[in-house]
């Protein structure tokens, strides 16, 4: 391994490491624009320049495009180098517009604070600048071209690492731009990162456009709730109010990115429709009141029928903290049924994914990218995963080979991606055994594993995309405290009253039901017909554990405390004239608090840490680390 | 309207390429030729013929310069105006064709005959000023050079509008 000396500093490197990123593993951090990690360089900005002062080469050299070797003494802060970086951010200043204190970026702008570290502060370029037309590029992203600093970093992630074609770079010279073709919708379906990725305000996320500076934004590690994949995310939030997702990194899960769906989906957390109080027989009441009228209608429940007509029902949905408190609320009460599933398919379906992974057949997304054959059998990662496709992608870059198995696995979710593919009619036709890593991403089902088992007989790893943000944690519970499907346990005719916690409950499922409680954060038919209704926290109000499809344990912080969004309350009643503590709407609690006081008005013990005896290992789980494999 | 025998054919040339961006210059090329410039419509056939997205096109074609997205005239006159021509004096040079073609830099001149476009470099660096019209390239330009060059290139196009 080359040895060289960076700013007095002496390390050993690997041969291939470029010295911006030498120079970073010993705490220097060099300016650029256009190197990213995950994008690799580009040599397009200038602004990495290094002065080599010994060894093999010297002279200015752009640091991300010089690997190390042996015997360079590198200086970051020679009077050349300093003064190169101070002329090539005055020259990308030439065109940028001076319209930080409008710019959504402002503040979170790489240009600008590297315009600010090299001092540039005065105007000495006469001439004009040059500009653009914008272009409307959907809903979602803002196209501001004049700001444009020709770093590259959106196209070589949009075309090369996520291969879409809709998104370029035209012209040349002083008339470069990034755009589409003619206006419209971007096609990708990781358009979003290209805000998170621009290093200035090309590109800015258009729903949260002129809410908030960064320094204003509640913000906290979290995850992605839209599907199994659970990749990091960074919620910003002001005035109670959820204004966007960035993805944040995690080498073993997304990466740096994100897709779409997590990014920009409806998440329901500012729904004017959600349901913030808790309701008693449809009417707002107070926690109090309907906890105790909960524990009553329990108890009488008990007498008429017995502690076995009860079920408790968990969902994917519901955090590890309340799925497990919901087991032991199923087995303080001797309940009938515990379910954590729905249908009896889903739940099947579900046991044979903890079945069939263990340590040796689970892979993360990064591992995805590794893999030299991949079948998508049977599945539409667009729907079930839309990240796992890029890392797909990634693998085919590599070199992969990628199979379409089966008639439910469309084309069209590669060609997002633009991967070749080869379709074959089962899994069974693919020589997975001549392959050095060989991987198998396929639709759960409960019925019909033999392929798949001889595909890890053939060495094949698997993944599962799963149908919720802890599907996984819910098909473990399952098997640990015997659950069965909420259909199955309904069918036996015995159960007639329901505690379900942030479980979709079907509304034919309810006929025979004579006491409902219902606790969730999204409006539902059930809620409408239960007796007793409690309000929950979205995943950005509280603190909690998701188990991601290759049992992954990953924790997530609160980012923001419910309630109201000041944006759409009525001016005309403003200031509110009622007298309290917690904000308006900031009623929802978290599903494993809601349990555990249920519990104790109950007579169980009061709960204080919601993770215990098996799960009590999560407890101090990092919510910035990689998460913790429990397979 | 680009005729199906011109797209069949310019397939065909796709199809014997080793990779069909290795083909992309070729086909617009071709298209240019049989449109005067490459019209949207020309870009959204090459993107066809090229198993390309328009935007993927449209990128070759904007960094091309002898890709014209805008109608031209007959014949586009290509100044140089990089460095070692500007040291031998193409400004003046420039400044003539703008006041002969009565166009601005850009421009098309009144009867359609002639497009004025300052290029960067045109390799022939040895011979400033220089200029390119057509596939034809001129050298060691002087003021009177260009206007013999101009009428020469008037007739031509007088006469091979006569034969039509």
């Amino acid at each position: 391994m080359p040895k060289l000396v960076i700013d007095t500093i002496e390390l050993e490197v690997p041969a291939g490491t470029l010295i911006l990123e030498a120079a970073r593993s010993v705490g220097i951090m060099i300016p650029h624009f256009c190197y990213h990690p995950a994008l690799g360089n580009a040599g397009a900005c200038r602004v990495c320049a290094v002065k080599l002062i010994d060894g093999p080469v010297k002279g200015i050299q752009m640091s991300c495009m010089t690997p190390v070797q042996e015997g360079m003494v590198v200086s970051t802060t020679d009077a050349d180098a300093v003064a190169m970086r101070r002329h090539v951010i005055e020259w990308l200043m030439i065109n940028h517009p001076h319209d930080c204190p409008v710019c959504d970026e402002g503040g979170e702008c790489l240009l600008q604070d590297y315009t600010i570290a090299a001092g540039h502060g005065t105007r000495r370029y006469q001439g004009k600048k040059r500009t653009h037309s914008n272009q409307y590029l959907g809903e979602h992203v803002q196209h501001e071209m004049n700001r444009c600093i020709q770093c590259y970093r959106c196209v070589r992630f949009y075309q090369d690492f996520a291969g879409g074609t809709d998104l370029g770079v035209m012209g040349r010279a002083s008339t470069i731009y990034y755009g589409r073709f003619c206006e419209g919708s971007l096609e990708s379906p990781f358009s979003g990162n290209l805000p998170d990725l621009c290093p200035t305000g090309v590109y800015t996320d258009k729903a949260a456009r002129f809410r908030a500076r960064y320094w204003d934004y509640d913000m906290a590690p979290s995850l992605c709730p839209h599907c199994s994949l659970g990749c990091a995310t960074i919620p910003a939030a002001r005035y109670r109010e959820l204004l966007k997702i960035m993805a944040r990194r995690n080498d073993a899960v997304n990466g740096w990115f994100l897709c779409d769906r997590g990014r920009f989906a409806d998440h329901g957390v500012n729904s004017p429709e959600r349901p913030r109080t808790p309701l008693l027989d449809g009417r707002e009441t107070t926690w109090d009141e309907a906890l105790a009228v909960l524990a009553t209608r329990i108890g009488e429940l008990f007498v008429s029928h017995g502690p076995g007509s009860l079920a408790v029902v968990g969902s994917p949905r519901l955090t590890l903290e309340g799925n497990y408190q919901a087991a032991l609320l199923a087995e303080f009460l001797q309940a009938g049924a515990l379910c954590y599933f729905v249908e009896r398919d889903e739940a099947a379906a579900a046991s044979a994914v903890v079945s069939l992974l263990t340590g040796d057949t689970a892979v993360s997304l990064a591992e995805v990218e590794q893999a030299d054959c991949i079948a998508l059998v049977e599945c539409d990662l667009r729907e079930q995963g839309p990240m796992l496709l890029l890392a797909v992608r990634q693998a085919w870059r590599k070199g992969a080979k990628i199979f379409l198995v089966g008639e439910g696995s469309p084309r069209e979710q590669t060609d997002s991606v633009s991967l070749e593919t080869l379709r074959v009619p089962t899994l069974a036709d693919i020589p997975l055994a001549d392959y050095s890593t060989p991987l198998v991403i396929a639709t759960p089902s409960g019925s019909g594993t033999a392929d798949i088992e001889t595909a890890v007989t053939a060495g094949a790893k698997l993944v599962f995309p799963l149908s919720g943000p802890n599907t996984f944690a819910a098909a473990l519970l399952t098997r640990e405290h015997r659950a069965t499907s909420l259909a199955e346990a309904l069918a036996s005719g015995t159960i007639k009253g329901l505690l379900a916690f942030e479980a979709d409950l079907p509304e034919e499922l309810l006929s025979g039901i004579s006491l409902l409680a219902v606790a969730d954060r999204f409006p539902s038919a059930a809620m409408i017909k239960s007796d007793v209704f409690l309000p929950t926290t979205a995943w950005v109000e509280m603190d909690g554990t998701f188990i991601n499809h290759e049992g992954r344990a990953q924790r997530f912080r609160k980012v923001m405390n419910p309630g109201l969004p000041i944006k759409g309350l009525d001016p005309a009643l403003h200031p509110p004239r009622v007298h309290r503590l917690d904000a308006p709407g900031g009623e929802p609690r978290p599903a494993w608090r809601i349990i555990a006081d249920l519990a104790e008005r109950l007579g169980a013990e009061q709960l204080v840490e919601p993770l215990s005896g098996r799960w009590e290992f999560l407890r101090d789980l990092d919510p910035e680390g990689e998460g913790e494999r429990i397979l | 309207m680009i005729p199906e025998s011109l797209k069949n054919e310019l397939k065909a040339r796709v199809a014997a390429a080793l990779t069909n961006r290795e083909a992309a210059v070729d086909v617009m090329k071709e298209l240019q030729s049989h449109c005067g410039w490459l019209s949207d419509e020309a870009v959204v056939a090459a993107a066809e013929i090229l198993g390309l997205s328009t935007l993927q096109v449209e990128e070759l074609a904007t960094f091309y310069e002898l890709i014209y997205r805008r109608p031209v005239g007959k014949r586009v006159i290509h100044v140089c105006d990089s460095i070692s021509c500007w040291s031998c004096g193409c400004d003046a040079i420039l400044a003539y064709l703008r006041q002969n073609l009565g166009v601005e830099p850009g421009g098309t001149s009144a009867d359609g005959c002639f497009t004025l476009v300052p290029c960067a470099c045109l390799g022939n660096c040895g011979e400033g000023p220089t200029m390119m019209i057509g596939d034809t390239l001129y050298g060691r330009l002087t003021e009177e050079r260009v206007a013999e060059i101009l009428e020469a290139e008037r007739k031509a196009l007088a006469s091979s509008n006569s034969s039509n």
